[in-house]
């Protein structure tokens, strides 16, 4: 479903040349549920960028639902990620002059989908991650937990069979965070396909597939489970 | 999408409303003093009869010996001797055709209700009501007969009517014109044209006459000229007869030509009837010269919009010019401090192209509220030039043609300052900021 051939991304400036990705090959398939771990400046946040089309790649091939992405143009790209992506942020990232049913309403009217199929939507959403009662507050009369889920409604209206979550626990206390978890976790098992940023080795370990990064690839997770283990073990 | 972006624009206005404000002031102030002085050219510049101001031809004939000049362009002078008027009136040539001149009086009527006053006064030959195109409320035109005769009838317009006779059907009654009565035979509706483009002298922008005579009288009651008289060589002129039989040049003419034809045919005509004057001693000169310039050819030929207006009209524009370029630089600051609510568009599925036109209407709506109280700022200019200046009465004002200008220059010019601003933000990389906010 998603499949990535040697990519690599190259950060240039006047003096300075910053491989954030090199040769990096994944292949995801439908329904996973995949938790990409590693340490701050490995490169985690620029594949997910990459994955979500909002940043082009240097090299390599990028294919996801068997389209080249690398040779879209800007539009296709949109329309692309509009339809078959959904975001999850750390900083929920909803737009704070409208209320939760408009901000869950933004990728669908870039769809162009009608008004009364928009409104199916956005309350079908709103009952599914509990906020059917709040759809005209603002976002800033919600708790942390509570915007983080109604970003996650705003990621889901579109029906996206791909959801992208950059560290969706990053600004969340225990309890909400396993909330979100848990209701990722429902997601994925009602279909989309989820890769999940985290630096929560405990969230990580509840994905069914990890892997990590460094240093702009992907490491061999074997090795890396063993040193968890080994550090769980206190050795 | 449209409406939804407007929706969009409106709330980026109240969430910031002092700059938003700003902005539509910059906008109003440029708008308002652009349209002021613009309004006043267009109505300078505006064709006063465009129903037929390609058919209407005012003549003149360089009747000056050889070596004399004129002070314009062709030096052809600008008005026509009593002679040539007269002949060229009752010649067999042309379509309709009118002879004229200004003059005044004092006007009274039999009855101490209206204190005397000096009127405006035409004296024209009878084709003048029809030639442009004035409609009559009571009565009608003096008769060829009448003409001929010098009758003491006179037509009035209906300011003047109103004024005399309370706007009831005068026909039939007297009116005192210096020291002889004169019969009201007809009140014309009003003539509202803004440029007095049958005679341009003594201002292209003084109010239409309140009186039309025949123009017989003139020489049966050897009425004054009030209008200009030229002369371009020495000449007794003791008597009024001396006056009209002299090669001064004091009357307009203005014949209509419906085709091209025909103005080829009256052109051939008036040179023939030079060379015939010319066997009488006159027109002494080798080359002979006829000029028929249409109404709004006569006027560009009078310079009836002075290069002053359209350097004002050129330094308002540029003032607005200045007024953009303040409203790029917040346009740009405001729509800068939005890249991160832009990163979040683009990752929810936004095209860098639906983000450039939300922004551009927001651009536009700004240039539409603007444009609106740039127009109200433009009355007040205008109410100003009109206080100051009552010459410009009935320049000074918009027309539609200036009210729906006003918000479409507004809009267009506040794209164009726009469209860095919403081109900058809509490239902007979506990524670095969904991750910081």
């Amino acid at each position: 479903m998603l499949t990535m051939n040697n990519i690599s991304k190259v950060y240039q400036t006047d003096m300075v040349q910053t491989h954030a990705l090199r040769d990096f090959n994944l292949q995801v398939e439908e329904g996973e549920f995949i938790a990409v771990t590693g340490p701050s400046g490995s490169g985690k946040t620029t594949f997910l960028n990459i994955a979500g089309m909002l940043e082009p790649f240097s090299e390599g091939q990028y294919m996801l639902d068997g389209i080249d992405v690398g040779k879209l143009n800007d539009n296709q790209r949109a329309d692309l990620r509009n339809q078959k992506i959904g975001f999850i942020f750390q900083g929920f990232n909803l737009i704070p002059d409208l209320n939760l049913y408009e901000n869950i309403e933004v990728p669908l009217r870039y769809r162009g989908i009608k008004a009364a199929e928009r409104k199916r939507r956005i309350e079908q959403c709103l009952e599914q991650v509990g906020l059917a009662s709040r759809a005209k507050h603002l976002p800033q009369q919600l708790s942390g937990g509570q915007q983080q889920r109604v970003a996650i409604a705003r990621a889901l209206a579109g029906e996206p069979r791909f959801l992208l979550a950059d560290e969706p626990t990053g600004n969340l206390d225990s309890l909400m965070a396993r909330q979100v978890m848990e209701l990722l976790e429902q997601i994925n098992r009602d279909g989309a396909t989820i890769i999940m940023v985290t630096h929560d080795p405990e969230l990580a370990r509840r994905a069914p597939r990890n892997i990590q990064v460094v240093d702009g690839q992907l490491a061999d997770f074997t090795l890396y489970q063993g040193t968890q283990n080994l550090k769980a073990a206190g050795v | 999408m449209f409406l939804h972006y407007l929706d969009l624009s409106w709330r980026s206005f109240k969430r910031t409303p002092l700059v938003s404000f700003l902005m539509v002031l910059a906008i109003a102030i440029g708008i308002g003093v652009t349209m002021t002085s613009l309004s006043v050219y267009h109505m300078m510049s505006a064709d006063p009869i465009p129903e037929k101001s390609s058919d209407l031809y005012t003549v003149q004939l360089q009747t000056m010996d050889e070596g004399r000049t004129w002070w314009t362009v062709d030096n052809m002078p600008l008005q026509l001797t009593y002679q040539d008027a007269v002949n060229l009136n009752q010649a067999n040539a042309g379509g309709k055709r009118v002879t004229m001149v200004r003059t005044g009086f004092s006007v009274y009527l039999d009855s101490d209700k209206v204190k005397p006053f000096i009127g405006q006064a035409r004296l024209t030959t009878p084709d003048f009501f029809d030639m442009f195109n004035l409609s009559f409320i009571y009565g009608g035109v003096w008769s060829a007969q009448q003409e001929a005769d010098a009758a003491p009838v006179v037509v009035i317009n209906k300011a003047l009517n109103d004024k005399l006779f309370a706007g009831e059907n005068p026909v039939g009654k007297m009116v005192y014109l210096d020291d002889a009565s004169y019969e009201v035979i007809g009140v014309i509706d009003d003539w509202d044209i803004t440029t007095k483009y049958y005679d341009l002298n003594n201002g292209a922008f003084n109010k239409t006459e309140q009186l039309f005579l025949p123009f017989s009288l003139m020489k049966a009651r050897q009425l004054e000229n009030w209008g200009n008289t030229n002369g371009w060589k020495h000449e007794k002129t003791n008597t009024f007869n001396d006056k009209l039989n002299s090669e001064m040049v004091w009357l307009q003419f203005w014949v209509e030509l419906k085709t091209p034809a025909e103005k080829q045919a009256y052109q051939d005509f008036l040179m023939a009837y030079m060379q015939e004057q010319q066997k009488l001693g006159r027109f002494n000169r080798e080359k002979l010269t006829a000029t028929l310039r249409d109404v709004n050819e006569w006027m560009q030929y009078n310079n009836v919009v002075s290069e002053d207006n359209e350097i004002l009209v050129g330094l308002s524009f540029m003032f607005l010019a200045v007024c953009l370029a303040n409203i790029l630089g917040l346009l740009l600051a405001k729509f800068l401090r939005r890249a991160p609510e832009v990163g979040v568009r683009r990752a929810l599925g936004a095209s860098k192209r639906q983000i450039f036109f939300q922004h551009i209407v927001e651009v536009a709506m700004l240039g539409f509220l603007g444009g609106i109280f740039g127009i109200i700022l433009a009355q007040v200019g205008l109410l100003g030039v009109r206080q100051s200046y009552s010459y410009y009465q009935s320049l000074a004002t918009m027309d539609l043609t200036m009210l729906l200008s006003a918000p479409v220059i507004a809009i267009s010019t506040c794209v164009i300052a726009g469209l860095y601003p919403a081109w900058l933000v809509c490239k902007t990389n979506p990524a670095i900021y969904l991750k910081s906010q």
